[in-house]
């Protein structure tokens, strides 16, 4: 994953964005209660935390997920509430 | 039906009508419902109505009728079917029974569930239990059995109702309190409603992200109940595998409404990947096509993941670039297209991805997004110079020119663009700036072709860093190749003055002494050498391992050598009792007076194989420390390699590393094959020089690298962060990715996971089963080129340079 995704920081967040951005998300996924989230975390800032680090990741990366269903990561997990009439029209259709 | 058609059908049973009796005309019907052509069938009927009127003529027509129906209500045409329905009970009236269960079934399907409720309200027995299965089946809105007047308010199917009706709206509506779904525990698992029921926890489970319990309450529904008609739909917005066949438009727009574009993600992405192991451009270009629009809606950081990820993806699968380069987005923002093409260019073709960076930086530098000089120009330029490859004749034999010169030649004619010029590339760095790393980028540079002008870099270095260690340490190096040792030693002092625990300013003077005693003894100055070889013994260093050795052989050189015959002769006779083993005496004896023109005779002839082996391996270790090259005789290795099995740890892995220094991959291999019998805490190190040493092995590639792998995991468990270190360099040689930062390059392309104690285990063990020798290629020679090697094909990239600055 993009390490600026996973905190999400812009590209320009200097050393305090990355240091509070990453104490932020520590509280959201802390290591005993979300370790996988954690882990996440942990590497993003890793990759983050210096400038020469930063400015590595903005001009040669980000690093391409290792295949293309990997992509799938970076669906948004949003599911909309559309109340129920297009579930009822589904329901209402016939059978095939 | 249209009057055409009516003519069409009628008129072919016309023609026939004249000479067909009941009989036929049944056949014939009955022919044409079997093959599913209900109209005609219909048509058909009425015209033996016509023709031959009476009570068989009805039936037939009324069967005819049943089976359009059907088809009807198949269709999901339910009022049609209703209309039907009447019409014929009106006409038929005498058949009107036959026809009360289609009746039912459209009434049912048009939503009017008011007659099987009626009849519900005093059925009992098995007639109960089929009205309500028929109502589990057929009720799509828990609505109209709760709204409806027939049923009284204290009926449990209404309550159920009422109560299912409730929690789907607000199910589907927003994030349900804790306990909204209290209510469903009352309706029993009998109820037409219990499939309703799963499928509201379902849909909570499915809002609340709780995948798992989505899937195992849908499959909890009966597949003929109504509600299992969204099974499906929610299956496919977990992503669950099974569902294969395209979704109807009703369903395609529930899902783009529940789940948003990244629907269309979840369903093209499994295509696409299909496409790519496929090479089918075509379809990999049509999922492409769909994919491009959703993740352009996303984050800059997202957006550009997936961008790297497909670019990687589509150059790794050898696919043409300029198709999919067609379909990115062309702002002028993009210049992440060509920076991640650039990218994804250099597993494939150096030269061209080193024209797409150029064409980055200008752009880059043109558009603002980066300034003309500061560490992210420096950066990429010197990206761009570490993507030439290491041999000067690859670059040579690529642009058909027999050297350097003629490569500028080129550059400068307009023939080849300006960033062929590495040199110029690191210079045009070294001005955004200079710093450290480019400065070390221009001396690795310059060092093997033109050491004046890598001396100079390292003196521009020496001057704007004044407290940096490094180019001191470089000029000295540079001084002792150049024979002025006594420029090195005093470059050695600067250094010591700036860094004395730097472990090359360490060893440095220890080394330019005994260089400098050297060349006084073959520079017959036999004084001056002993002087230098008190200051050697002076140094903290002078005690090591077998270092006295050495220095007492070089005493004994410098006295021979200054004519000294009876010092000499008393030095030889002490140089035997000091040096007791007769082979390392031998080897170092060799060795010094190689280095300072002495003849030496040899003596160890006849030496046993356990102090032949243990000269050996002191020998290794010794010219290791001494970072001195040093030979030994064949029959010596011979005996040695195999003399193994009596060796220690120590020794064995002391051998291990002088085989690699001996140009001797055999006596490595067979060492560390050695050292992995034992079980001894170097068994990381064995690996390590296994993995290294098959790499040099022609065809043993997984091997190596089965070996430096495990051997990693193990040097990390033993904390021995150095073999980690080593072990990772060797893997890195291993992946054409050369210019990435080391950053990018590890989380790339070393995954960094711990390996299992069986990949480790089963790495040993096969090891440890391997005595035979691999096949190692003999010693490369000095490179003779004899023909030239055509231009690699760029066909391939055709254009491709164009289209990105068409991009720009």
């Amino acid at each position: 994953m993009n390490p600026f995704a996973v905190l999400g920081l812009d590209e320009t967040a200097d050393d305090d964005a990355v240091r509070a951005a990453y104490l932020t998300a520590l509280r959201q996924s802390p290591p005993d209660r979300d370790p996988e989230g954690f882990r996440r975390i942990r590497e993003a800032y890793d990759a983050l935390r210096d400038h020469e680090r930063r400015l590595a990741l903005r001009l040669f990366g980000p690093p391409p997920l290792a295949d293309i269903e990997a992509l799938r990561e970076l669906a948004s997990t949003e599911r909309r509430y559309v109340g129920p009439g297009p579930w009822l029209t589904v329901l209402r259709e016939p059978r095939r | 039906m249209s009057k055409r058609e009516k003519r069409k059908h009628g008129g072919a049973a016309m023609q026939h009508g004249a000479a067909l009796d009941m009989a036929a005309w049944r056949a014939r019907v009955e022919s044409l419902l079997a093959a599913g052509q209900t109209r005609a069938a219909v048509e058909a009927a009425k015209q033996c109505g016509k023709q031959c009127p009476g009570p068989a003529a009805d039936t037939l027509v009324v069967l005819a009728y049943q089976a359009r129906i059907q088809a009807l209500i198949a269709s999901g045409l339910a009022k049609e079917a209703q209309a039907l329905c009447e019409v014929v009970s009106e006409r038929f009236p005498a058949c009107r029974d036959r026809l009360v269960p289609l009746v039912r079934r459209s009434e049912l399907l048009t939503g009017n569930f008011e007659p099987l409720l009626r009849e519900l309200l005093t059925a009992e027995g098995p007639r109960q239990r089929e009205l309500e299965a028929i109502l589990s089946r057929e009720l799509t809105d828990p609505a109209i059995v709760a709204d409806s007047p027939i049923l009284p308010h204290e009926h449990s199917l209404k309550r159920a109702a009422g109560a299912v009706r409730d929690l789907f709206i607000a199910v589907t509506t927003g994030p349900l309190p804790a306990g909204a779904l209290a209510p469903l525990d009352s309706i029993p698992r009998r109820s037409p409603f219990a499939p309703w029921k799963l499928l509201i926890r379902a849909l909570d489970a499915f809002y609340r992200h709780a995948d798992a319990d989505v899937l195992a309450n849908l499959a909890g529904i009966p597949p003929e109940a109504g509600p299992a008609r969204l099974a499906p739909v929610l299956r496919r917005l977990v992503s669950a595998e099974g569902e294969t066949t395209p979704p109807s438009f009703t369903v395609t727009s529930l899902l783009e409404k529940v789940g948003g574009p990244w629907v269309t993600v979840m369903a093209q992405l499994p295509q696409l990947s299909q496409a790519l192991a496929a090479r089918d451009e075509r379809r990999a270009l049509a999922a492409v096509r769909a994919l491009v629009p959703v993740f352009d809606g996303t984050p800059a950081a997202t957006r550009r993941t997936f961008l790297a990820t497909l670019l990687q993806q589509w150059a790794r699968h050898d696919l043409p670039p300029q198709g999919l380069l067609r379909l990115l987005p062309r702002r002028a923002k993009d210049l992440d297209v060509v920076r991640l093409s650039a990218i994804a260019t250099e597993r494939v073709d150096w030269e061209v991805a080193l024209e797409l960076w150029d064409q980055y930086l200008r752009a880059a530098i043109a558009t603002g997004a980066l300034s003309a000089t500061g560490p992210a120009t420096a950066r990429v330029l010197l990206h761009m110079a570490a993507l030439f490859p290491e041999e000067l004749e690859e670059i040579y034999d690529l642009f058909d020119v027999d050297s350097g010169a003629e490569l500028q030649k080129l550059i400068q004619s307009g023939a080849l663009p300006p960033c062929y010029d590495r040199g110029q590339l690191l210079a045009r760095a070294r001005t955004a700036e200079p710093a450290p790393q480019v400065f070390r980028a221009l001396i690795a540079h310059y060092d093997p072709w033109d050491p004046q002008r890598a001396e100079g870099e390292a003196e521009t270095w020496r001057r704007a860093h004044p407290q940096d260690v490094e180019p001191v340490l470089y000029l000295a190096r540079a001084a002792e190749r150049r024979g002025a040792l006594r420029k090195a030693l005093d470059l050695v002092a600067e250094a010591e003055a700036l860094n004395r625990v730097h472990p090359e300013v360490r060893q440095r003077r220890f080394r330019l002494l005994l260089a400098s005693a050297e060349r006084r003894i073959k520079d017959g100055r036999a004084l001056l050498a002993l002087a230098d070889l008190e200051r050697v013994a002076q140094e903290p260093r002078a005690s090591e391992g077998d270092l006295p050795a050495y220095v007492f052989a070089l005493r004994w050189a410098a006295t021979t050598r200054g004519g000294d015959a009876a010092a000499a002769t008393e030095l030889e006779h002490t140089l035997a009792t000091t040096i007791e083993n007769p082979v390392l005496r031998e080897l170092v004896v060799s060795a010094v007076a190689r280095a300072v023109g002495l003849s030496s005779q040899p003596s160890s002839a006849g030496a046993s194989p356990l102090v032949a082996l243990d000269g050996l391996a002191r020998a290794c270790e010794l010219f290791r420390l001494l970072e001195r090259p040093f030979t030994a005789p064949a029959a010596l290795l011979t005996q040695v390699e195999q003399a193994l099995e009596t060796a220690s740890a120590a020794q064995l892995y002391a051998l291990c590393r002088g085989g690699m220094a001996l140009g001797r991959p055999a006596l490595t291999y067979l060492a560390a094959g050695q050292g992995l019998m034992q079980d001894n805490p170097l068994m990381h190190r064995f690996l390590l020089a296994r993995g290294q040493v098959l790499q040099a092995a022609l065809w043993e590639q997984g091997r190596a690298q089965a070996c430096l792998r495990a051997a990693r995991e193990l040097a990390a468990r033993a904390r021995d962060m150095d073999a980690v270190r080593e072990a990772s360099a060797a893997l890195a040689t291993r992946v054409a990715w050369g210019g990435l930062p080391p950053i990018l390059r590890g989380m790339l392309l070393e995954p960094e996971e711990s390996l299992s104690p069986d990949y480790v285990t089963t790495v040993l063990t096969t090891e440890r089963q391997h005595h035979a020798l691999p096949r190692f290629p003999r010693e490369k020679g000095a490179r003779k080129r004899t023909t030239r090697r055509p231009r690699r094909s760029r066909q391939r990239f055709d254009g491709l340079l164009d289209l990105l600055e068409g991009n720009l």
